[in-house]
């Protein structure tokens, strides 16, 4: 079925390419498609469809039959009508049980009946019956198989940016671009096919133009697959994604063809005319024998010619309409080819193994019974066409039916959004180029490049697309969606039964909701829904697709992601010494270090112990640290946190609070008065940029005169803790050590400037030490030298979570939600009311007066509590209710208990109360409500001065 | 030779101010101030860049000078910042990669400083030529600074790489 070399074909007959397709060995050219290289080799059944496993062949030729996907290697769903071959390709057909000869799956043909439409929703309708049904559907429905084992693609994503943007290579697509680009602009041209020129491959002069032209680049094998505000236009390419970023878009993605709906319409050798003259220009391939055009519109007759010079036999043009303008008739006159004006195809029957069309029954239009056979193995469809606009519609264009072209067209363009071609109702050769051409000049100077060129673009005389090209049939198989199988009588009867609006029938019947998303079914699905209703098709209207509109590949929108991360300067330093990490919102953290031969558990204990009973040092360099300065600062403060820090001292440092205008808690710190205009604070880990940002929000709205310095990255800081930390920093700092308990002082530690805050998150004597970044890790190796004498363990974040729970201290976003107020969080103690303002005030003020909706409590476990423990987030029962909530647990190795926090109801937080926690087995285990501290309950061990 | 250099240069003097007062503190300090926010201007062996409308940033031994006490309405800005210079013939892939700035349509003569955001981490970017390369100075947080570098030059190995689409004819 090749053909003699065809003026501009896209093959490489000197490139010979072998391949398998279910286990076969056949031969095709560099150039071809997998499609055009299996039906050059005779076959002409390529897939099965989807639920009935009808046997299927090439439609379009234009990356839309779904119906011939295959699975290459681990590739799932390759499409074989726009792939391009290569050597070696082992293919098989997707959704087929067994082979695509043999496929067990063609027995559900014959059950049609059992699948009306609405089916899923009927047979889920049973929850008795759900599981089987569910088992059923996954075990029968899919199309390829994923590979497990496959190793993820890194495909870039990458930006692009451009004055006008081109969406389509066609006629019009091509004198837009060269339009936009002769007035000044920089022009992108984008088309999904291997190469520019459009449906049929033509404009070769308006081709070489653009490619030479030095303001156009073009994306060929590419497609435009959504819009997005600011002409945002993500562009899919085979190996990547290009985001690309227009000041114009023009669309000309021309229209779909549109397929007729007949008795066996589906049968491979049907496709559309553009197909046929596809495989015949692009790939040199005789599409068929002797065939039956089936027409509506000047497109059939256009395309005569090149069917007649590729050696095809057209038995007879059967057209539906009644009238066929002059010209067109001229044509098959000239050819001597028969026409039947006013008739159909009432169906078409199968050559005897059922893989292909070998006749059609012709008709009347409208006639009760069929007249004419016509043998032939091929029928081309030209009867109408559907305006690719998905991007117009994303993009707002309001759209509105045409009559005079049957189609939807654009009424009202959005700023900066412009179609031509097809998709804008022009249809016509030379009108296509006018419309191209006034597009492309009107988007150049909306960027300012240029006049918009005063073009007239006559309308069409005749409508491309025929109103109604069904034909109903008693025995279906008319089909209106060859994704999903669904016949004329589906919508119909799903219209009967009350689905009788786009959205409803789209969802019930699930038309247009396979791969091709409806391209080639929701015009006809919605005409069908027009006339049942009484209604036109501009009434019906259409649904939405939304982006991607197209399928995009896994390894396109699972390729190369950027999930920042940040490291403290002594990240090194704690890999050396064994740090496991752990993330904790963007950082990186050393959960605990590992030692050879001890557990996890076993080393959290250790590194807490040794806390308790020496020293330890930890990183807390991912504390948001901020400063603020100015004769306004304190005022700032007052404003933000819950608690009082005008009367602050030089010298100390105060906890605090933040909470959002809500009244929740949204962050927690420490405040260290440097100077009577100077504050050094800090805040959670999670909350240091949030929290920046939302201050700086707050000083641009105050006017305070204070300026905020975020200093998180900028400042090392490490938390020296337990009985013997002062001895090990003694020798370290010139510092007075003896400085009290929330104090902050200014010095230098290991020569290096620092800032020590006495603190006691971890309940011993500690100090915070901040220093500038850069000496990080010289003070960290300082620190861990002096403290060899005294057995100083470096320790994790778990370390530090069993430490302050031991201290009933709790971590904002684990101990509390984003509807935790201070007062159910046991903060009360912190909020001053009696501040003129402060944010959140007002609305805690609101609340004062209701009762209390939980309450932050301790509570530990019996003592020999025997069996497994709760864990964060059981649940507390209450008479069989959810009561409340663990928010923190441990294994306490200086008390031997069990002691953790939990929110419960008001009620139930006196001390002494006894709770119930669920397990995640079911199980009950009780608690009893104590006060915190667990440990050291008069602070006295982190307050101790000497 | 690598189609995009890496310069590592964090080790470069470096000082910030910030605040009302800053403009004016600077040129009490016989520093040149770029007049337009988010410019820059040379300095000997270094260079003051403005970053936004009351936000300075002085690099090389100049920086020196903000140790000067300050005036009413001035915040000094530590810099500890992870700071790269970078440039190749490549180098505009490398940024399109990763950063969502049209940086080809600046005009660099009015010298352009960009607050961004490039491979997710927030960056300022002062870009250039030489040598009839592009090339571009980068300063990021210091603790971004080690996954910024390792991401920027596993992009930048993976442009080298002949099977990579930039390889491959298409250009954008």
């Amino acid at each position: 079925m090749r053909l003699p070399p065809q003026s501009g074909e896209w093959i490489d007959r000197s490139q010979p390419l072998n391949f398998r397709f279910e286990g076969r060995a056949y031969t095709g050219f560099e150039g071809d498609t997998v499609a055009s290289a299996l039906w050059a080799s005779g076959v002409s059944m390529l897939g099965h469809s989807f639920k009935y496993h009808r046997p299927r062949g090439i439609l379009s030729a234009a990356n839309h039959d779904v119906n011939a996907l295959m699975q290459a290697g681990g590739t799932p769903n390759v499409r074989a009508d726009a792939t391009p071959l290569e050597a070696g390709m082992a293919l098989t057909a997707v959704n087929t049980f067994g082979t695509l000869e043999r496929d067990a799956g063609r027995f559900l043909g014959g059950f049609a009946r059992f699948l009306p439409v609405g089916f899923y929703y009927k047979a889920f309708h049973s929850k008795r019956l759900f599981p089987l049904w569910e088992r059923m559907f996954r075990a029968m429905t899919g199309l390829g198989r994923v590979g497990f084992a496959t190793p993820r693609l890194r495909t870039p994503k990458r930006y692009g940016f451009c004055d006008v943007l081109v969406v389509g290579g066609g006629p019009s697509g091509l004198n837009a671009a060269l339009a936009a680009a002769e007035q000044g602009a920089d022009v992108v041209l984008v088309d999904e096919h291997a190469r520019l020129g459009g449906s049929t491959h033509g404009a070769s002069d308006l081709v070489d133009q653009v490619t030479a032209h030095p303001r156009i680049r073009v994306f060929t094998d590419t497609f435009a697959a959504g819009y997005y505000a600011d002409h945002w236009v993500p562009l899919v390419e085979r190996d990547r994604i290009t985001k690309m970023r227009a000041r114009a878009v023009v669309v000309a993605a021309g229209a779909y063809e549109q397929p007729a709906v007949f008795r066996n319409n589906d049968l491979p050798g049907i496709m559309f005319a553009t197909a046929a003259q596809r495989l015949i220009r692009r790939y040199a391939v005789r599409p068929a024998q002797r065939v039956v055009v089936l027409a509506a519109n000047a497109d059939a007759y256009r395309a005569l010619e090149a069917f007649i010079d590729a050696g095809i036999e057209v038995a007879a043009v059967i057209d539906l309409r009644d009238d066929v303008p002059a010209d067109q008739q001229s044509v098959l006159a000239a050819l001597r080819i028969p026409l039947h004006t006013g008739h159909c195809i009432v169906e078409a029957l199968p050559a005897n193994d059922g893989k292909r069309v070998a006749a059609v029954r012709v008709a009347a239009v409208g006639a009760p019974a069929p007249a004419t056979n016509i043998t032939c193995d091929g029928v081309f469809m030209s009867v109408g066409w559907a305006p690719a606009a998905p991007l117009l519609y994303q993009a707002g264009t309001k759209m509105r039916y045409d009559d005079g072209v049957h189609q939807f067209v654009p009424d009202t363009l959005p700023d900066g959004v412009f179609a031509c071609g097809r998709v804008n109702g022009i249809h016509t050769p030379a009108a296509r180029l006018l419309d191209g051409e006034r597009a492309g000049s009107a988007a150049a100077a909306h960027c300012g490049f240029g006049t918009m060129k005063a073009i007239s673009v006559p309308a069409e005389m005749e409508s491309p697309t025929h109103p109604w090209p069904i034909v109903s049939h008693p025995k279906g198989k008319n089909f209106i969606d060859f994704d999903e199988d669904l016949q004329l009588a589906d919508l119909e009867n799903a219209i009967q039964e009350g689905f009788d609006n786009i959205e409803l029938m789209k969802r019930y019947s699930t038309v247009g909701m396979g791969p091709s998303q409806g391209k080639h079914s929701n015009m006809n699905a919605l005409r069908v829904l027009a006339r049942a209703t009484g209604s036109t098709p501009g009434e019906v209207g259409t649904t939405t697709a939304r982006p991607f509109f197209h399928p995009v590949p896994m390894s396109h929108l699972a390729g190369r992601g950027f999930t920042p991360e940040r490291r403290t300067p002594m990240h090194a330093l704690h890999t050396a010494a064994g740090a496991v990490w752990m993330p904790a919102g963007v950082w990186q953290r050393p959960e605990y270090y590992a030692i050879a031969g001890q557990s996890r558990s076993k080393c959290i204990e250790g590194e807490a112990m040794a806390v308790r009973s020496g020293v330890g040092l930890i990183d807390v360099g991912t504390l948001g640290k901020l400063e603020i300065r100015g004769p306004q600062a304190a005022e700032f403060l007052e404003r933000v946190y819950i608690s009082k820090y005008a009367g602050l001292k030089v010298g100390m440092t105060r906890y605090a609070v933040m909470c959002d205008e809500s009244g929740v808690v949204i962050d927690d710190g420490v405040v260290a008065r440097l100077a009577d205009d100077h504050f050094y604070f800090t805040t959670t880990t999670s909350g240091a940029a949030l929290i920046y940002r939302e201050l700086s929000r707050w000083n641009t709205l105050w006017k305070l005169d204070c300026g905020i310095v975020n200093l998180t990255g900028a400042m090392a800081a490490m938390n020296l803790a337990g009985p013997k930390a002062r001895a090990v920093l003694a020798g370290l700092t010139d510092v007075d050590l003896s400085f009290p308990y929330l104090a902050v002082r200014e010095g230098t530690v290991a020569g290096v400037p620092a800032r020590l805050m006495r603190v006691g998150f971890v309940g011993e004597w500690g100090v915070e030490i901040h220093v500038p970044a850069e000496h990080g890790a010289a003070v960290w190796d300082a620190l861990m030298a002096a403290g060899q004498a005294h057995g100083i363990r470096p320790f994790g974040v778990e370390a530090q979570r069993l430490l302050r729970l031991e201290k009933g201290h709790l971590i904002i976003g684990q101990d509390t939600d984003g509807l935790t107020t201070p007062g159910e969080a046991a903060l009360d103690w912190a909020v001053k009311m009696d501040k003129p303002f402060f944010v959140g005030q007002r609305s805690l003020q609101a609340i004062a007066g209701k009762p209390r909706r939980q309450q932050l409590v301790g509570f530990m476990l019996p003592a020999g509590h025997a069996g497994d423990a709760p864990k964060e987030c059981h649940l507390v029962i209450d008479n069989g209710d959810i009561a409340g909530r663990v928010t923190s647990i441990a294994w306490s190795p200086s008390l031997s208990r069990h002691i953790g926090l939990a929110y419960v109801q008001s009620g139930m937080a006196a001390v002494g109360n006894t709770l119930t926690i669920r397990l995640s087995d079911g199980s009950l285990v009780t608690a009893e409500v104590v006060k915190t501290p667990f440990y050291d309950p008069d602070n006295l061990r982190q307050k101790e001065t000497t | 030779m690598s189609a995009i250099a890496f310069e590592n240069v964090s080790r470069t003097p470096r000082a910030g101010v910030k605040g009302p007062g800053a403009a004016a503190w600077i040129a009490a300090l016989d520093l040149p101030v770029p007049r337009a926010p988010n410019s820059w201007l040379p300095l000997p062996g270094g260079l003051i860049a403005r970053l936004g409308l009351t936000e300075f940033l002085v690099e090389g031994s100049e920086a020196a000078k903000l140790a000067a006490p300050l005036s009413p309405g001035v915040y000094p800005v530590l810099r500890q910042d992870t700071a790269l210079v970078l440039h190749g013939a490549r180098l505009n892939e490398l940024l399109l990669e990763t950063c969502s700035v049209d940086f080809r349509a600046l005009n660099l003569s009015t010298r352009p400083v960009v607050l961004t955001s490039m491979a997710g981490v927030g960056v300022t970017v002062i870009p250039g030529e030489g040598g009839g390369m592009p090339c571009c100075r980068i300063w990021c947080d210091s603790t971004y600074g080690e996954w910024f570098v390792e991401t920027l030059t596993g992009v930048a190995g993976e442009l080298e790489q002949p099977g990579h689409p930039c390889n491959q004819g298409v250009t954008a």
